[in-house]
């Protein structure tokens, strides 16, 4: 039985429903979507002992209001919002009860996960919303969410709660050097440019989203301007003409025509999600 | 000659065409129908671009990736454009030609309209990829007289069906969303059919194109917008 758990009062600056999206579609210029901080997301499943693809609902920055329908186990992760709950543990919810995320404090993107996932359509395999392709819709406020029916949760007899060992929430204000790979135009960047990349903190433009994140620092003077457009991957370092770097997030075009000076390690690249405007990163090559 | 390139830690790109073409592009198209007929181990996916195609392994093969890179390079040496897939239909497009650049695209290149539509209407179009939104496709090879750059600034949002030049490609918009490309006319035919996506969809259900097609546009008088 699928049931009503929440009712979405104010979506604040965005809300959508994403699970670990759906790659394979790039050939019909589908990019892979899916939740942007993967790390966070896949702790608040595992705490609720979900699969790890059931759907959270996305949350950017602040603004939300949910008004619980009916009780349940959720567990909120990701970025501080000044929730009226507590992050990163299993908490149980009372039908009548409100949660809001009124003030953002760190990171970009909350993620708020329900016993048994969210109940949502999925399109090519996959329940995240992609609104710029018109794949599924963001959330509008009234919207009623239910949850899948098959929640394994049982707390055993006397537990009270879980919660995530205090070292794997990460501290978004403060992320660490990122590795990244070589991109397949590594060759057409001079000595230079690759110094003037590695060397300098890079600040997060307000000019980021789903789509990709754009960073300010020191130009790098990419000697060839365009290539013809070919395949790009999540994550990849896209710089332009104009020397400022972009990197491709998880709603970026799979295809692209300017050169790739590397690609930050998929494992890593949660970090820079979470990264708010303004925030610096710095980046390494893999060895 | 194949070559191949690391892209992160589950990828290889493969480049293996040094410019676009009818050659190219049947190499292209034997290169993916052979990876499909026998997958290497672990290959999630093949996107094809213009000279390139990619191949997505998954993480578990992260180790193997340079081993993969020269393996897929020997399976596929033997290949060449001769051995292509069966050709797929030309699919007819009918195109009003009244875009908002169209007049200006045709002055700035010392053209009668009349010559922009003969030119862009003439060839039959090669479906590289599909790619900047859902369904969009890259259509080539655009009459070099047409290459006309993207606009400095986008526009904030262009029609789905909109007719379009960017650089040395011709495309067609897909959904309604922002875009840079000179409009040069509309079609009714819908890229991607996104109001009857339901669960059970699959891509050629709901995408008008794939890569590998081929399109011919037909002029048509325009109706009322």
């Amino acid at each position: 039985m699928n049931a009503e758990v929440f009712r979405v009062v104010r979506t604040g600056l965005g809300a959508s429903i994403q699970d670990f999206g759906r790659p394979g579609f790039a050939s019909y210029g589908v990019p892979p979507g899916g939740v942007m901080d993967d790390h966070a997301a896949a702790w608040a499943n595992r705490l609720l002992e979900n699969s790890p693809e059931a759907p959270v609902l996305e949350l950017l920055l602040q603004g939300a209001h949910l008004e619980v329908l009916r009780t349940a186990w959720l567990v909120i992760t990701g970025g501080d919002a000044h929730c009226n709950l507590p992050l990163w543990r299993i908490l149980r919810a009372h039908a009548g009860e409100h949660i809001v995320f009124p003030n953002s404090r760190k990171g970009l993107w909350t993620y708020v996960a329900v016993e048994g996932g969210f109940d949502s359509p999925r399109y090519f395999g996959s329940a995240s919303v992609y609104p710029r392709g018109r794949i599924g819709k963001a959330l509008a406020g009234g919207d009623v969410l239910t949850r899948a029916s098959g929640s394994r949760l049982a707390l055993p007899e006397g537990v009270a709660g879980r919660a995530i060992a205090a070292d794997e929430r990460h501290d978004y204000a403060n992320p660490p050097l990122l590795r990244v790979w070589p991109g397949p135009q590594w060759d057409l960047f001079t000595h230079t440019d690759r110094s003037v990349f590695f060397q300098q903190a890079w600040t997060v433009s307000p000019q980021s989203d789903r789509v990709g994140y754009r960073l300010e620092g020191t130009r790098l003077a990419p000697a060839q301007r365009q290539i013809l457009s070919e395949p790009v991957l999540v994550g990849s370092i896209q710089v332009p003409p104009i020397g400022q770097p972009i990197v491709t997030m998880r709603d970026g075009p799979t295809v692209g025509g300017y050169p790739k000076i590397g690609l930050v390690e998929p494992e890593e690249l949660s970090w820079l999600a979470q990264c708010r405007p303004g925030t610096q990163v710095r980046f390494k090559l893999v060895t | 000659m194949i070559d191949w390139v690391r892209y992160g830690p589950q990828a290889v790109l493969l480049r293996f065409a040094e410019s676009v073409g009818e050659d190219a592009f049947q190499l292209g198209r034997a290169i993916i129908a052979e990876l499909q007929r026998h997958p290497p181990a672990g290959l999630i996916e093949c996107v094809p671009g213009f000279t390139t195609v990619l191949l997505r392994f998954h993480p578990s093969q992260t180790e193997n990736i340079p081993w993969l890179g020269k393996y897929v390079v020997g399976q596929l040496a033997g290949l060449s454009s001769a051995v292509a897939p069966t050709e797929a239909a030309i699919k007819t497009i009918p195109v009003v030609y009244d875009g908002e650049d169209l007049v200006s695209l045709a002055e700035e290149k010392s053209l009668s309209v009349g010559e922009v539509i003969r030119l862009h209407s003439e060839p039959i179009y090669k479906v590289y990829l599909l790619g900047f939104s859902p369904g969009f496709p890259y259509l080539g090879e655009l009459n070099p007289k047409l290459h006309t750059p993207r606009r400095p600034t986008p526009r904030p949002r262009i029609a789905a069906g909109s007719v379009a030049i960017g650089g040395e490609h011709t495309g067609i918009y897909s959904v309604d969303s922002p875009g840079g490309w000179q409009i040069i006319g509309r079609t009714s035919v819908r890229m991607f059919v996104h109001e009857q996506l339901c669960e059970a969809s699959k891509p050629d259900e709901v995408f008008f194109l794939k890569p590998g097609d081929r399109v011919r546009f037909v002029p048509v008088e325009g109706g009322a917008r």
